[in-house]
């Protein structure tokens, strides 16, 4: 070995040593998108569900004074939605510049033809293909995997193929993210640890008459011994285990015996929290074996103390700084975002309604938690403007949906749950979603150059959701359902007491309408053809006929049929009616679960009070554009069809819209 | 105890302060090589270096055997016992300055650990503050006051855990600086540091004990509480620090052994030093 001179000794430890100093700082950050200098800038707000008619008499008591300036530059104009209008559905008609057919998304849930049982349309998961077997361990030998199941190219897909930067925040119906190179985080869609929408655990020693699984939550019963309570906090099934047993974590919450206040200790954590407030994002790993475990994060809510102990922890999120599941692209994209901002809520729609529905949470400890929400989109918000040069930059907020959904009660007068003491509480709770979103796009327009065009759309507007609708139920009444024992209707899910050897009929999901097809249907007997197609037009024509028994209001506005309006390589697989409900009315909740219940219309007594999984003419979406549109009736295709324009990029043969500029 | 613990960490604040402001890796790396050195010198002057250097050949020489007759079954068993008792061999001329060794490894593990296992708190950061009380004493009728400074909020009343005799509270760092939190109890004041957005390289003490030889070893940061005051500890939470490698969390005690053998390997020839 050649020895070095004095001179190269100590260059060399210089180097050595500003390695050291620097080495351990950080780690690079990783930036992710195309390379080309756009001449012009897109900016998307996705507001999710933004009425147009809420806008507009906003903007007319001057409540909304940037979306009147953005007006002002440009266009503002109802903007068509998807039929049916489920957000789903909706921003995969956006994403794709498609319509269902082309898709293949056609409603929150699809269904297994052949065992009748509901399917999640967004994205199935498969287990390891094979795996070795020792006593009651399993050990996979390939990875499992989850898969979108939306059809067709992401328009920031296209834009990465001409080198066109792209930052999508947040995108609904894009769970797990498309492969790209473009930095995107999934949306709406996106599960908890646990695989599921959300779900929250809630811990209490009073007697509930809850059951322990509740929709979208879990209720614990615990008992409060010398001041602590010991208890356990349940987490993903455990793959690497025969059967699949659940994995759970035990934690222990001490009591103060005077004050209100309590100490959580969970794994490494341990925390204090007074009565009524929040933690922050706290790390837990559920161990499966010795050398894996599944990272997660989540929040502790402490309710109460006394009289009764009632603590709430938030579903468990997938923690973006190192995700359990697929959550962006490039993979460094949300971790980046988790070292910058540190946890943040990574599901698909955090703003926890069923813990509001359920009772868990009050009005206000709701809006408090999407509070939460809100603040850390709009943080991330800040960060991705402030670095926006070039390309697109794709923003979404759910937050405006999730409030309409379940305030809506408190600004419609005829609703079954309206009440005016709340009302005077939390009557302005829209509106305030409103004019902070105003606040958000005066942000925007500031960043705004003339070469940056901005654009403001939301998915679908909102309508009151005051009757629901048992549309299985109207199935059997007019003989096109029929069950096995007529004295158990109501009892089962699922449709477990249908006879479907006289069944033509039958619905899934919260729009979907299908017929028990031969060769198709596990137990199908209406025959493809002539015979399936006189059925159809039949029941279509009869739904726009069903009237309110109480109202005598007209409960389908419009049943339209999948072949009439869908194009696409998937039009075979839509139900074949696609259910448009009149404004107030809407599907029960029994009719997605497969239930048969005794009465066709009954009052909505959910806290979801607001709606749009109605007739997509009742409620379109909103577009606010710093440009004129060409297109008098703008659809959501069309939008996907304009951002290739901005870009000078020529549309794909299988989109359906057309630029609006 | 606590002269000895004060002129040790002495010693330690002496070696480090030039490179407080740098990333832990150049403290990390220089205290890695003295020990190294030191290691070696012990090595040296506290074995049989004479007894090593044959020993060591003997292997080398029954490895050629090992080699050489490779044929004959014999010989090669018996090349390899002779292996065998060279090597225990050599292992007994090494435990006696393995044995030296461990006090004053200990002694600079437990130093180390308070500049390199925790990091202090950010201003806003919230922890919690933990004061262990006497068995006997009733924590729910003891008159425990604490006085933080401007720098420090206790934001919660206090929390009592009968169980584990202690009491709770949450505290939050409003501004950087080494505070003083003091607290009263029956007429006599006593106090906790707390380190607030301190620089990288800092001595961070999370427990301050009551005089007792064992808990004064291992928690050397702070002087002892005194005998008259019916708290056996105080404790701030600090949160853990790994040492970062591109991104990469290793702990401390890993990058600590791995330089100093290094550092002893590539210097036992300088030291002409036989391990």
């Amino acid at each position: 070995m050649n020895k070095l001179n004095r001179r190269e000794f100590i260059k060399l430890s210089l180097t050595a040593g500003s390695f050291l100093a620097l080495g351990g700082s950080s780690a690079p950050i990783i930036k992710a998108s195309g390379k080309k200098e756009t001449p012009e800038k897109l900016i998307i707000l996705g507001l999710d569900g933004m009425d147009p008619h809420l806008v507009d008499v906003l903007m007319n008591q001057g409540k909304l004074p940037n979306f009147r300036r953005l007006q002002s530059l440009g266009d503002f104009r109802p903007l068509r939605t998807s039929t049916p209008p489920q957000s789903p559905v909706a921003w995969s008609n956006f994403i794709t510049g498609m319509n269902p057919g082309g898709h293949g998304i056609f409603d929150f849930l699809h269904r297994d033809p052949e065992r009748y049982i509901p399917l999640f349309s967004a994205a199935a998961s498969e287990a390891a293909k094979s795996a070795i077997k020792i006593g009651n361990l399993v050990l996979p030998l390939s990875g499992g995997k989850i898969k979108n199941l939306r059809k067709g190219r992401a328009f920031w897909q296209i834009l990465e193929d001409h080198d066109i930067p792209a930052t999508i925040f947040k995108m609904p119906s894009n769970y797990p993210p498309v492969p790209t190179k473009q930095q995107t985080l999934s949306g709406m869609g996106t599960t908890d640890i646990l695989g599921n929408p959300g779900l929250f655990n809630y811990y209490t020693t009073e007697f509930l008459e809850l059951k322990e699984d509740i929709g979208g939550g879990r209720i614990h019963e615990v008992y409060a011994i010398g001041n602590k309570v010991e208890a356990t906090l349940p987490g993903p099934r455990n793959s690497f285990k025969k059967d699949r047993p659940e994995s759970w974590l035990d934690f222990t919450v001490y009591l103060d015996p005077v004050n209100p206040l309590a100490k959580i200790v969970i794994q490494d954590e341990e925390f204090i929290l007074k009565e009524g407030e929040w933690s922050d994002w706290k790390s837990v790993r559920f161990p499966m074996i010795p050398t894996q475990s599944v990272p997660g994060i989540c929040r502790f809510y402490l309710k109460q103390v006394r009289p009764e102990f009632k603590l709430y922890i938030s579903p468990i999120n997938i923690d973006p700084s190192a995700p359990a599941l697929p959550i962006s692209t490039p993979p460094a994209y949300a971790e980046e975002l988790a070292k910058k901002f540190g946890g943040f809520y990574t599901q698909g729609l955090p703003a926890d309604t069923k813990a509001l529905d359920h009772g868990v949470f009050d009005d206000g400890e709701f809006l408090e938690q999407d509070n939460f929400v809100l603040q850390e989109r709009m943080d991330i918000f800040d960060h991705e403007l402030s670095r926006f040069e070039s390309g697109l930059l794709f923003y979404y907020v759910s937050s405006t949906d999730q409030r309409q959904h379940m305030f809506w009660r408190y600004i419609d007068q005829e609703h079954p749950l309206y009440d005016p003491k709340l009302a005077s509480i939390y009557g302005k709770t829209i509106e305030s979603i409103y004019i902070e979103m105003d606040r958000m796009l005066a942000k925007t327009m500031d960043k705004m150059d003339k070469n940056t065009i901005l654009m403001v759309m939301s998915d679908h507007g909102f309508t009151p959701f005051r009757r629901s609708f048992h549309l299985n139920s109207w199935l059997k009444e007019n003989g096109y359902l029929n069950l096995i024992n007529a004295w158990k209707q109501g009892e089962e899910d699922l449709f477990m007491n249908t006879d479907w050897s006289r069944t033509k009929a039958y619905a899934y999901g919260i729009n979907s309408l299908f017929i028990n097809q031969a060769g198709r249907e596990g137990e199908g007997v209406v025959r493809p053809g002539a015979e399936k197609e006189a059925l159809v037009r039949e029941i279509a024509q009869k739904l726009e006929q069903v009237k309110d028994p109480q109202t005598g209001e007209r409960i389908v506005s419009r049943a339209f049929v999948a072949k009439d309006i869908y194009r696409g390589r998937y039009v075979e697989e839509a139900p074949e009616i696609i259910v448009g409900y009149n404004r107030g009315y809407r599907a029960s909740w029994s009719t997605p679960l497969g239930r048969i219940p005794k009465n066709l219309v009954e009052d909505n007594k959910e806290k979801w009070s607001g709606d749009h999984c109605m007739d997509p003419n009742v409620i379109p979406g909103i577009l606010l554009v710093n440009r004129k549109s060409k297109v008098e009736h703008p659809a959501l295709y069309d939008l996907t069809a304009t951002i290739l324009d901005v870009f000078n990029i020529e549309k794909p043969e299988e989109m359906i819209g057309k630029s609006i500029f | 105890m606590w002269i000895f613990n004060s002129i040790f960490g002495k010693i330690f604040e002496i070696i480090f302060i030039p490179f407080r402001s740098l990333s832990p890796w150049v403290g990390m790396t220089l205290i890695s090589l003295l020990t190294g050195l030191l290691m070696l010198l012990i090595f040296r002057y506290t074995s049989n270096q004479e007894g090593i250097r044959k020993v060591k050949n003997k292997i080398k020489a029954h490895l050629l055997e090992l080699r050489l007759f490779k044929d004959s079954l014999a010989l090669s068993l018996k090349a390899q016992g002779n292996i065998f008792r060279s090597n225990i061999k050599y292992i007994g001329y090494s435990g006696k300055p393995l044995l030296v060794m461990i006090v004053p490894l200990i002694l600079i593990l437990i130093q180390l650990n308070f500049w390199f296992a925790y990091q202090s708190l950010q201003p806003g950061e919230i922890t919690i503050l933990k004061v262990k009380v006497q068995e006997g004493q009733n924590i729910l009728d003891l008159e425990l006051k604490i006085e933080p400074p401007r720098s420090l909020a206790i934001e919660t009343l206090p929390l009592r855990i009968e169980e584990q005799q202690e009491i709770n509270w949450r505290l939050r760092a409003k501004e950087g600086g080494l505070h003083s939190l003091v607290f009263r109890i029956n007429g006599q004041s006593f106090v906790k540091k707390v380190s607030v957005a301190q620089k990288p390289l800092s001595r961070i003490s999370p427990l301050r004990v009551r005089r007792n030889f064992i808990d004064e070893l291992f928690n050397p940061g702070e002087a002892p509480i005194s005998k008259d005051i019916p708290v056996k500890s105080i404790e701030v939470k600090y949160p853990n620090k790994n040492m970062n490698l591109f991104g990469w969390h290793i702990h401390w005690i890993i990058v600590y052994f791995a330089l100093s053998i290094i550092f002893g390997f590539a210097l036992k020839g300088v030291l002409k030093v036989e391990i």
